[in-house]
C-alpha cells in the first residue's frame, strides 16, 4: 500500500468516525471506535518512536474533537506501545507482510485475534480513564465487552470493503 | 555516564511510551471536570492520610512536653479558683462589704513531679523535685490529679518526702462525702489499691460505691478532696464500721503532682492552742 493511499484511508477514517460514529447515542454502553484502524495497518517495520507519536497525535485529534482531552490520546498511545509486541506474538513474518497487501488474507484467525485483542486494549484504557474510578465495577466491565465485540465488528466491516476489496487473485 | 546513555538508547522506546502516557494522563487530569475531581480527591485523601499518620508520630513525641505544660497550666487553674472561691465568699457574704486582697487565698498549689516512690513497703515513701527552694515545708498535702497522695514529711533544699496514704504511720481524716461523718483514714500495709476508714459509727449509711473525701479538720488538706470509693463494709466492733477504701490514686502510675500550701494553717492552729489553752 502507498503511502499516499494510506493518508488517504486515515483521512476517511478519522472522517467516519468523528461525522458519523461519534455521533450516534447507543445509551453509553457502546463506544464505536473505528480510527484505530490505522494503527493497525501501518507497515511492520514502523516500530520506532514514529509509532508512538503516531498513536499519540491520532488520539490527540479525536480528542479535540469530542472534547475528551487525554483520553484517547493515553489508550490509543498504548495501543502504538503494544502493537510490535502483539504482533510478534500472535503472528508469524509471512502473516504480517499480509495486513499491508490488497490481496486475500491465508488466515483469517490470527487477523481477528490480533484485531480484537488490540480493540479490547484499546477500549480498558478508554473507559477506565473515562470512568475514572473502582465503583460499579461490573457495568465498567460490561461496557468494555460491549464496546470492544462492536468496534471490533465495525473495523473488520471497514477492513473487508475498503481495503480488501475484490482483490481476491494473488 | 556512557552506560545510562547505552540503557536509555536501548529502551527509548517504552521511556517514550511513559512520557507519552504521561502527558496523555496529566491532559485528563488538568482539562475534564469529572476526572480532576476525581483525582484532586484522591490526593487529598492520600496526603491528608500521610500528614495525619505524620501528627500523630509528632504528637506522641512530644507528649511529655504537652503532659508538663498541661500540668503546669492545671495549677494555674486551681490557684486562679481559689482564687475566684475567695472573692465570691466575699460577695455571698451577709456581712459588711470588705476590700480583699486578691493575694489572700486559703490554698496554693504548687506543681511538683515525683523522682522516687515506692508502694510494696508497709512505711512507703515518696520523693519529689521541689523542696524549701520552692517553697514546700513540711505537713504540706499532696495530690494528684486523681486524687489524695499524701503529706509533705520532710523537705530538703531541692527535694521533699512526701508520706504516702499507702504508709501505715499516716492518718488522715476523711469522711463520707453523702452524709459527713467522719473517722480516720488509715493503710494496713497490705494492697497498695487498698485503704480503710475507722472510726464510723455503727449505725452510719455507708453503701459500696460511696465517695469518702477529706474532712478538712486537720488544716492540711483542703475540704473536699477525693480519697476513694467504698470498697465493702464491715463490722469490726460493736460500735465502729470498719469501711475498706478503694484509693482513687494508683500509686503505682501517678507522676505529676500538686503540693497544696494552706497559706492560714499558723492561723488556725494558734487559734486551736490558745483555745485549748
Amino acid at each position: 500500500m502507498s503511502n499516499f493511499k494510506f493518508i488517504l484511508h486515515l483521512f476517511v477514517l478519522l472522517l467516519l468516525q468523528l461525522a458519523i460514529l461519534d455521533n450516534i447515542q447507543l445509551h453509553s454502553y457502546v463506544y464505536i471506535n473505528i480510527y484505530i484502524l490505522a494503527i493497525y495497518i501501518l507497515p511492520y517495520r514502523l516500530r520506532n518512536a514514529t509509532l508512538l507519536f503516531f498513536g499519540f497525535f491520532l488520539g490527540l485529534i479525536v480528542d479535540l474533537a469530542n472534547h475528551t482531552m487525554g483520553i484517547h490520546m493515553a489508550a490509543s498511545t498504548l495501543l502504538a506501545y503494544v502493537r510490535p509486541r502483539l504482533l510478534m506474538l500472535t503472528s508469524n513474518r509471512e502473516q504480517i507482510d499480509d495486513i499491508q497487501g490488497e490481496q486475500k488474507i491465508s488466515d483469517f484467525s490470527w487477523f481477528f485475534k490480533y484485531i480484537f485483542i488490540s480493540t479490547f486494549i484499546f477500549n480498558v484504557v478508554l473507559i477506565f480513564c473515562e470512568t475514572f474510578s473502582l465503583q460499579n465495577f461490573l457495568i465498567t466491565c460490561l461496557r468494555i465487552i460491549f464496546s470492544t465485540l462492536v468496534s471490533t465488528f465495525f473495523i473488520l466491516l471497514y477492513y473487508f470493503i475498503a481495503l480488501k476489496k475484490n482483490k481476491t487473485v494473488k | 555516564m556512557k552506560e545510562i546513555i547505552k540503557l536509555i538508547l536501548k529502551y527509548h522506546f517504552t521511556i517514550i511510551f511513559i512520557i507519552l502516557e504521561l502527558i496523555s494522563f496529566s491532559l485528563i487530569v488538568l482539562h475534564n471536570n469529572y476526572q480532576r475531581t476525581v483525582f484532586s480527591g484522591y490526593a487529598t485523601s492520600f496526603f491528608g492520610g500521610i500528614s495525619s499518620i505524620v501528627t500523630q508520630v509528632d504528637d506522641y513525641l512530644f507528649l511529655k512536653v504537652t503532659n508538663e505544660k498541661i500540668v503546669a497550666e492545671n495549677t494555674k487553674l486551681r490557684n486562679e479558683v481559689e482564687r475566684l472561691k475567695k472573692i465570691n465568699q466575699a460577695y455571698c457574704a451577709d456581712t459588711i462589704w470588705q476590700p480583699l486582697d486578691s493575694t489572700e487565698v486559703d490554698y496554693v498549689y504548687k506543681t511538683a513531679e515525683m523522682i522516687n516512690s515506692s508502694f510494696n513497703k508497709t512505711k512507703n515513701c515518696i520523693v519529689i523535685d521541689k523542696g524549701r527552694k520552692d517553697g514546700i515545708l513540711t505537713e504540706m498535702a499532696v495530690c494528684s490529679s486523681e486524687g489524695v497522695v499524701g503529706v509533705v514529711e520532710k523537705v530538703s533544699r531541692h527535694y521533699a518526702r512526701v508520706l504516702p496514704l499507702i504508709n501505715t504511720n499516716l492518718r488522715v481524716s476523711a469522711k463520707i462525702k453523702k452524709n459527713g461523718y467522719y473517722g480516720s483514714l488509715q493503710w494496713d500495709g497490705d494492697d497498695y489499691r487498698y485503704s480503710y476508714l475507722n472510726d464510723i459509727p455503727f449505725h452510719v449509711n455507708a453503701e459500696i460505691g460511696d465517695t469518702i473525701v477529706t474532712s478538712g479538720f486537720s488544716s492540711i488538706f483542703p475540704e473536699g478532696k477525693l480519697i476513694g470509693f467504698i470498697e465493702s463494709v464491715n463490722k469490726e466492733t460493736a460500735n465502729f464500721l470498719k469501711i475498706k477504701v478503694k484509693l482513687a490514686t494508683d500509686f503505682k502510675r501517678i507522676s505529676d503532682v500538686y503540693v497544696i500550701e494552706n497559706t492560714k494553717k499558723e492561723e488556725q492552729q494558734d487559734l486551736g492552742k490558745e483555745n485549748y489553752e
